[in-house]
């Protein structure tokens, strides 16, 4: 080993390393060119409503050249920890879109700023309140859609008229379950739907007169609701028959597109994608319980932007104008008319086509009778504390009063942990 | 003698019967993923057995290249795994040479912090690793994603060419002094080559490591056009509604070169061309 | 002579140095701030304004109640990694010397084959194969029952089955690696050695073990720690193909604690602490394995 072989290897790795940074700095320079205001939209979105936000975004650019907007998608869980990592870090998107509930653990990490201030209240009046979304005195969210909520929806093949109440829905169910082709087996279902997660249990509760949560954010899982609810559902597998034993949301969604189940529960997120499958398809409320009277409610929950709090002052006046453009009821009318998601601009909830398209009709009706999504954080704790016994019920290895009791301990002791 | 042949027969026959059925086992969870390129409107599932999707197409395949920036993902990721797959060998070749032939101080503890990189949830590391490269200016770089991905691979690929370099015995370093070879000429001329088939390796985890990283390429890649393979794949997959039908084909045409890949090393990695031949 | 010791040392460094610069550059300051964050009480609550509390959270990992308990799931991941170890690395082998032979052809096809499910992307494959333990649709259950007759297997249903569901994906998933890594040091093993044993009439077994086995050991030892290290905190597949734990939360393994704590319910003090003792288990068991494998010296010395 002498001086120059050692030399030589150092050179060697020197070059390498170099190489690397050469490529990589080239690459940077691509955007490092571009003078104009960068501004970010983190969202959750799924591709036909990105085309459109994408539609909306490059108008947005040609009348205003100075600015480049770009939008990124990210899953539910990995926008929500990714936000936080990058906002803590001091960094992240300019704006994030999303369901109102992350408002509430945003709000108290401060990384989202309060809005109530930076726009005109006139402005403001414009949109249904319920698009407004308040949290401790501020306005922190600012909604263009309202929904992401549960619906019954059917397959006009095989269901001509839908059922109003429970009753019609296992009288329709049962003349459609059947075994077509004789194995013994049932190939055709009533209904189907994802029975792992909670969110799709939410209407049955509140049929039954049950709710998650009081109003100071305690959970009131173990209730006449939540144990009824339960043994509906088991009925309707055990007895009537009419749903499939084993559903989480792909199969329950294969079931329907293959016309292996009549009807569906399922949010306005898959409506336009049943009808890109070929199928005819109805969008009715949730039934009515006739014992109890009341209406299944599904959660609602708008759907809007937040300014995320390292906004630069120079960035925030953009991201507003953004904001105001994305909210105008011009554009809202485009997403209604190809997505039929509900405006909360309150001049096209009024027009014409909101007001007289089926689906949205439907749909409007159904978001009337819906409750809130909570904002608060403890909703996390809520839903990880009903999934377990959720699913247990349905399995069949825990009686529903048995399962109300546990959720209910589970959530206690979730939010206890949380807030400590 | 015939009972000998006998049994070879009999052994070579098992042979083909286990590598049929585990060919089968292998493939069939792939073929459904092929299966579901094929399937219009986004079937993950099937309620048959079919093998081919009734109705099926190709187009999901031509939209992946028509309606989105998948070649752009391609080359982008390429562009990273290679790098990536450079330095793993470059710098574990190296290394790991030096953990197997020569004892230095805190060898122990350099071969045992290899492993202990290896331990940590990557969950928990994602903030402060995010913070600091915030910090280094590395977010939104190749440089900072080459240098994350290099870190993750090289563990597993020094002890893995330390290990190989184990095997070779120090007999031809000592012949290879004789004939007049420094210690570093030795090492690139004699035993390096030996080591064919841990490079292969090497190079392969290297590769894949990049290829197929999701999490920190997430957090670190936040401008589509810089944009990965698996961060493109993931943007077909939405909470409701996912784009199961490109998300098929392009898995299909991802593990592609990773086969390819594969075949065109294995010649290093099986050829007889090793240690048999040079210990005689 | 001196002189030479010297170069002798910046050669070393040479060789060591670069690699552990790009390691320990990376992995330094979020293993500390890890410690830190593990001795505070930093969460939803005190997200910024944390401080150091000391040992409380290593103490709540311990005692707290957890909803399924932290020791059952303790002992599944444990279960999980030797499993899954033990499967990835007999086929593994098994595979690689089957493959080895000079007499079989189309040995490239094979091979094509066999690394596909180390080369496909996991997040799909892990849902197909979730599709495929479907209780009425899944083609497990149709190939049991309509092939060989046999009942259907309510796989996502029950617990026990549940958990060998995943441990079946993850097999499916991990002997490729073991197998490529197996070719690899098969490679290392001089031809003459066999043929020396042959010549003294040994069974295939005693070349087994007397050769194969302690000549691929070298190479087979690394991959195997890593390998049980990072199957131990293998979220992903347990976590799709069980939907976040079903039935029941009963399919978790240790890091699902973490990952729950940390994004669930911003309990990033609490998630770090669980994350120490994740790591001091695998320190355990790591130093404990190599001392037994003598992984750290080199077979002929």
């Amino acid at each position: 080993m002498n001086a120059r072989t050692a030399l030589r290897i150092a050179v060697a790795f020197l070059s390498v390393t170099l190489a690397v940074v050469a490529v990589t700095t080239l690459d940077s320079c691509g955007t490092g060119r571009d003078h104009r205001v960068r501004l970010t939209i983190w969202h959750q979105d799924r591709i036909d409503i990105r085309v459109i936000l994408q539609r909306q975004l490059d108008r947005f650019m040609q009348l205003h050249p100075e600015v480049r907007v770009e939008q990124l998608f990210k899953e539910t869980e990995e926008l929500r920890s990714g936000f936080i990592i990058a906002a803590l870090a001091g960094q992240g998107p300019e704006i994030v879109y999303g369901p109102a509930d992350q408002v509430g653990p945003f709000e108290i990490m401060k990384i989202i700023l309060p809005l109530e201030e930076v726009f005109p209240k006139d402005w403001l009046a414009q949109f249904d309140p319920r698009g407004l979304t308040w949290y401790k005195g501020h306005l922190y969210q600012v909604a263009d859609k309202l929904g992401n909520h549960l619906t019954l929806v059917y397959n006009k093949k095989l269901v001509p008229v839908p059922p109003r109440t429970d009753e019609e829905l296992i009288r329709i169910g049962k003349t459609l379950t059947a075994d077509l082709n004789g194995d013994g087996k049932t190939d055709r279902y009533g209904l189907t739907w994802n029975y792992t997660e909670p969110f799709f249990f939410i209407p049955f509760m509140t049929g039954f007169g049950g709710w998650i949560m009081d109003d100071a954010g305690n959970p009131t899982l173990n209730s006449r609701g939540t144990v009824d609810g339960l043994k509906f559902i088991k009925r309707l597998r055990d007895e009537e028959k009419i749903i499939p034993n084993e559903a989480d949301y792909n199969v329950a969604d294969i079931l329907f597109k293959d016309g292996n189940a009549g009807m569906i529960v399922n949010g306005d997120w898959s409506w336009a994608g049943y009808q890109k499958a070929g199928l005819d398809i109805g969008v009715a409320p949730l039934p009515l319980i006739t014992s109890t009277g009341l209406w299944c409610a599904p959660m609602v929950s708008p759907k809007g932007f937040s300014l995320n709090a390292n906004i630069s002052e120079e960035k925030k006046a953009w991201a507003l104008e953004l904001i105001r453009f994305l909210m105008s009821a011009e554009n809202q009318m485009e997403s209604a008319r190809e997505l039929y998601t509900m405006p909360t601009h309150m001049q096209v909830q009024q027009s014409d086509f909101v007001q007289q398209n089926d689906i949205l009709r439907n749909s409007r009706i159904q978001i009337d009778r819906g409750r809130s999504l909570p904002v608060v954080p403890e909703l996390r704790a809520i839903w990880d504390a009903m999934r377990p016994s959720y699913q247990a019920v349905l399995a069949g290895t825990m009686t529903p009063e048995r399962a109300a009791e546990e959720m209910q301990l589970l959530a206690l002791r979730r939010i206890k942990e949380m807030n400590e | 003698m015939v009972r000998r042949k006998n049994t070879t027969t009999l052994r070579i026959t098992a042979s083909y019967v286990v590598l049929m059925v585990f060919s089968l086992v292998a493939l069939y969870p792939v073929w459904q993923i092929f299966n579901i390129s094929l399937r219009p409107s986004d079937r993950l599932l099937s309620t048959s057995l079919e093998l081919i999707p009734a109705n099926a197409s190709f187009g999901n395949y031509s939209a992946l290249f028509t309606e989105r920036p998948f070649l752009l993902w391609m080359l982008n990721s390429t562009f990273i795994a290679l790098t990536v797959t450079l330095t793993g060998v470059a710098l574990a070749s190296t290394c790991g040479y030096a953990f197997s032939r020569y004892s230095f101080i805190g060898k122990k503890i350099g071969l045992l912090s290899l492993l202990v990189t290896q331990m940590f949830p990557a969950t928990m590391l994602l903030l402060p690793m995010y913070i600091m490269l915030v910090q280094l200016h590395l977010v939104n770089s190749y440089l900072g994603i080459v240098i994350m991905y290099s870190a993750t691979a090289l563990p597993f690929c020094i002890w893995q060419m330390k290990g190989y370099y184990d095997t070779i015995p120090t007999s031809l370093e000592e012949a290879g002094k004789i004939d007049g070879c420094n210690e570093f000429q030795t090492f690139v001329r004699i035993i390096f080559p030996l080591a064919a088939p841990a490079l292969v390796i090497t190079a392969l985890f290297s590769f894949m490591s990049a290829w197929t990283e999701y999490v920190v390429a997430a957090q670190i890649l936040q401008d589509t056009e810089l944009w990965t393979l698996p961060l493109g794949l993931k943007s077909f997959e939405s909470n409701m509604g996912s784009e199961w039908g490109l998300y098929g084909a392009a898995s299909v045409i991802v593990t592609i070169p990773v086969v390819v890949l594969f075949l065109s090393l294995s010649r290093w990695l099986v050829s007889g061309l090793t240690l048999g031949s040079v210990k005689e | 002579m001196q002189s030479q010791t010297l170069r002798h040392r910046i050669y070393l460094f040479i060789l060591v140095a670069p690699a552990f610069v790009v390691l320990f550059g990376v992995v330094i300051y979020p293993f500390f701030y890890n410690i830190v964050l593990s001795l505070s009480n930093m969460n939803l609550r005190h997200i910024r304004d944390w401080r150091i509390i000391g040992f409380g959270q290593y103490i709540k990992v311990f005692t707290e109640p957890s909803q399924p308990d932290f020791y059952v799931v303790f002992l599944k991941t444990v279960i999980w990694t030797v499993v899954n170890l033990f499967f990835h690395v007999v086929l593994g082998v098994f595979l690689a010397l089957v493959l080895n032979q000079k007499e079989i052809r189309g040995k490239a096809i094979f091979r094509a084959i066999l690394v596909l499910p180390w080369a496909v992307p996991q997040l799909i494959v892990a849902l197909t194969w979730r599709g495929m333990f479907n209780y009425e649709y899944g083609s497990i259950n149709l190939m049991l029952t309509q092939w060989f007759n046999i009942p259907g297997v309510q796989w996502l249903r029950h617990p026990l089955e549940a958990f060998i569901a995943v441990i079946i994906t993850n097999v499916w998933l991990g002997f490729p690696f073991m197998m490529v890594i197996a070719l690899g040091a098969l490679q290392s093993i001089p031809h003459d050695l066999y043929e020396a044993s042959d010549i003294d009439g040994a069974s295939w077994y005693h070349k087994l073990r007397h050769i194969t086995l302690p000549l691929i050991r070298p190479v087979m030892v690394p991959a195997i720690t890593l390998g049980t290290i990072w199957t131990f905190n293998n979220l992903n597949i347990v976590w799709l193909v069980s939907n976040a734990g079903e039935p029941s939360d009963q399919t978790h393994l240790l890091v699902s604690f973490v990952y729950k704590a940390a994004f669930n319910f911003y309990r990033y003090g609490y998630g770090a602490a669980l994350s120490m003792v994740i790591f001091f288990i695998l320190l355990v068991f790591s130093l404990t394995f190599m001392r037994k494998s003598k992984a750290t010296q080199n077979v002929y010395s």
